[in-house]
């Protein structure tokens, strides 16, 4: 393999010329390999164009920044929710509009997050491929 | 700076930057580097489209894990463990059948080849990829980093952090995988070998 991907020095590899040249069984499974190597090297993968490539870079730039903004909104809306709750249990007495929209809010959030927990969970079990490192 | 081994030439003062979430520093490094990530995906999953959007996750995944990265380090061979595991990934979950598409390739014909010529070299080039993706995904991945990407075993050892003895009995047993499906399917002439050349 070594020489065939010139990672022989000249000594090395004028060293195993020779001896491929003496012994058949060399020889022949150098001249194999060489094929090979010809057919492999005969393929080229396709350059995208610079359209292409522009695009990728914007996609990534892009997907990271609503990557980001979907953090701050969803931090921001769970500390609003958290702060309204706090104000509520501080004045449970007084059942406000506002109270309900939150409890509305919350209750559905709670929910929706128990129903990925689950959904999450059941497909872990099931998954053939769980063990495989992200 | 260390020039990564794989010469991207990302300088010191970038991979900071960026690790600090320098947007320019982000882009420059993508920059740099996208070609060969794309391809290395491509060789590794066979289509433009997940090889598109495995790379761009695996950007968007170190970008997240940056404040991990050391920056006395190349950058490459730390991306590049991130994006083989998310082609594994992909593979695992595709049953290790990748979706071969030929239009990502051409065949290297010279001018002076004839239709005929030219076209029975397309048909070779066209078996030997769909070979390739008939292999593990080990011995897969060797073949695409030295044949397709021309690194060095040095190289090679670096970015997979295996020794480059390793290296040359991985791409042994590779090329004689591939030889031996070639040889099946009736387009590589001569026998299984047993030793290294």
């Amino acid at each position: 393999m070594r020489y065939l991907d010139g990672e022989m020095n000249a000594a090395e590899a004028s060293a195993f010329e020779r001896h491929c040249e003496e012994c058949t069984a060399c020889g022949e499974q150098l001249k194999q390999f060489a094929d090979l190597n010809a057919m492999t090297r005969r393929i080229a993968m396709k350059d995208p164009t610079d359209e292409f490539w522009e695009r990728y870079w914007k996609s990534i730039y892009r997907r990271i920044e609503r990557r980001a903004a979907w953090v701050l909104i969803i931090a921001g809306a769970a500390m609003l929710v958290a702060f309204a709750l706090h104000e509520a249990i501080q004045s449970l007495r007084v059942v406000t509009f506002e109270k309900i929209a939150v409890l509305l809010v919350a209750i559905g959030g709670v929910l929706l997050l128990v129903s990925l927990a689950r959904e999450r969970i059941n497909q872990r079990r099931v998954d053939p491929y769980r063990d495989v490192k992200r | 700076m260390e020039t990564p081994c794989t010469g991207d030439g990302i300088t010191r003062e970038t991979l900071l930057a960026w690790k600090k979430g320098g947007a320019r520093a982000l882009e420059r490094i993508v920059r740099a580097t996208m070609k060969r990530s794309y391809a290395i995906a491509l060789g590794l999953l066979g289509n433009e489209q997940d090889a598109k959007d495995v790379s761009q996750e695996a950007y968007i995944a170190a970008h997240a894990a940056r404040r991990s990265f050391d920056v006395e380090r190349p950058f490459y061979p730390w991306f590049y463990r991130i994006l083989r595991n998310r082609c594994l990934n992909l593979l695992e979950r595709r049953s290790r059948h990748p979706e071969v598409s030929l239009d990502a390739i051409c065949e290297r014909s010279t001018a002076e080849d004839s239709p005929e010529r030219s076209h029975a070299r397309w048909e070779t080039a066209a078996m030997v990829w769909k070979a390739i993706f008939s292999l593990s995904p080990e011995h897969r991945e060797i073949i695409v980093l030295r044949s397709f990407q021309e690194l060095s075993y040095r190289e090679i050892a670096r970015v997979l952090e295996i020794s480059e003895g390793t290296v040359m009995s991985r791409l042994f047993y590779a090329r004689r995988a591939l030889r031996e499906v070639l040889a099946g399917a009736g387009g590589v002439p001569g026998e299984q070998g047993n030793g290294e050349s």
